[in-house]
């Protein structure tokens, strides 16, 4: 099988370390190939999110970037999952991008990141998902392979 | 010519199934006895020429390939294991053409194979670089010693014919700092080749970020690696910049950027490993 996933991602490693980051958004650890943990701050003065930050974390399979990343907020001390119609309380993101059908090779975890904070960033409604504590307590998908509705894009 | 096809698929069967177990040296020799049922089917030829090549049994894969070229000079996998085995004898002109050649192949007939070959073709390309290198760096210092050496047994020559003390002296300072001055103009040269090296963005694919050796064109205009495009092709008939629908067959060659692209490799061998 082909090997595309883990060269693609030593250079964007490579990349990353030799060029900085967007304001925001910082690489926390990347020691393999196989997942990545990334903090995300939204930096205009949305109420919602002043003063936090944010962890995600990025699972790659061995046909990223054919395939897309699972990319997930993880909660832990500091780092609470961002309030947002579109992200459960359990960290999963609803983002037509992560799906199969909504993801594109050119792709890349800055631009990922970068489109989770703008996502954030342009948010006014505080409030998780419709039906979030069902979810979160029914679902045992594998968050790319959930069929998510993308109803309200303007969100 | 001996043609028992039915004996020879049997013992083929056979092989593969050792090959698979990894028993290489069984696999090999259930070949052989398929090929002396059947001499006329190249597949027993390319097989066996695999299990060879898991021998590292360099010549023989190369006898074998030759074979079944000579039954079928389309075959694939023969231009392929050529190509590995020739690139093990460090015959790097012959492995860049085989495998040059059996990426063609694939790309002209859709085989699945073809991210693989790619990176094949990238790592001759780049063992021959390095050991051009290598080659011509052992050239110059040698060069830089033989000029030396010249200059010491005239320096000496020089210096011996001339009675006068500080004469002779200052005689041997010149030569000593003419000496110093072409050793710095060698290192310099030196220098200047291990400077910071940056491949061109032009020549990188945005899906894999490796370098390109066949872009295709889509009908947004984005050049994409025929390996990678087909790849994503496969996964989604969605063009990835614009998201609108792309066949494998809107993909046109890039042939100016393919020309500048091997350009620049066969001078920086190096931009494989970026």
């Amino acid at each position: 099988m082909s090997s595309l996933g883990t060269k693609r991602l030593g250079k964007e490693l490579a990349k990353q370390v030799s060029k900085s980051l967007p304001p925001g958004i910082t690489l926390v650890k990347a020691d393999d190939l196989q997942e990545w943990l990334l903090d995300i701050q939204v930096l205009d003065q949305n109420p919602i999110y002043a003063g936090e930050t944010y962890r995600l974390k990025f699972r790659f399979g061995k046909q990223y970037p054919i395939e897309p990343p699972e990319v997930v907020f993880t909660k832990q001390e500091n780092r609470p999952i961002p309030m947002h119609p579109h992200i459960y309380s359990n960290g999963i993101i609803c983002l037509d991008l992560l799906g199969s059908s909504g993801w594109s090779p050119v792709q890349n975890v800055e631009s990922v990141c970068m489109s989770i904070q703008s996502m954030l960033t342009g948010n006014t409604k505080n409030h998780r998902p419709e039906g979030d504590a069902d979810f979160v307590s029914t679902n045992k998908a594998r968050p790319k392979d959930i069929e998510f509705y993308y109803h309200d894009n303007e969100v | 010519m001996a043609r028992d096809t039915v004996k020879a698929g049997l013992l083929k069967t056979d092989g593969n199934k050792r090959f698979q177990d990894g028993d290489f040296v069984g696999a090999e020799s259930l070949y052989s006895k398929a090929i002396i049922a059947d001499d006329t089917n190249p597949a027993l030829y390319t097989n066996r020429a695999m299990a060879r090549l898991k021998l590292g049994l360099w010549d023989s894969v190369i006898a074998d390939c030759q074979a079944c070229l000579k039954l079928n000079d389309e075959s694939m996998k023969a231009h392929y294991y050529l190509a590995q085995a020739y690139l093990e004898l460090r015959a790097f002109d012959d492995a860049v053409t085989h495998a040059n050649r059996a990426r063609e192949i694939c790309a002209h007939t859709n085989d699945k194979s073809l991210t693989q070959v790619t990176t094949l073709v990238l790592r001759c390309k780049k063992d021959r670089w390095e050991d051009s290198e290598k080659k011509r760096k052992r050239a110059h210092k040698e060069l830089e010693e033989d000029v030396l050496t010249m200059m010491r047994r005239e320096k000496a020559d020089v210096t011996e014919s001339i009675s006068d003390d500080g004469d002779r002296r200052q005689v041997a300072e010149e030569w000593d700092d003419k000496m110093a001055q072409l050793s710095r103009v060698f290192e310099a040269a030196r220098a200047n080749e291990d400077k910071r090296r940056e491949v061109p963005e032009w020549a990188i694919d945005d899906i894999t970020f490796a370098f390109m050796i066949d872009p295709v064109i889509t009908v947004s205009g984005q050049t994409y690696e025929r390996a990678s495009i087909m790849e994503h092709l496969r996964c989604s008939t969605t063009d990835p910049l614009t998201r609108e629908p792309l066949q494998p067959s809107d993909l046109r060659p890039n042939l100016a950027l393919r020309k500048a692209c091997e350009e620049f490799l066969d001078q920086n061998g190096w931009a494989v490993d970026w």
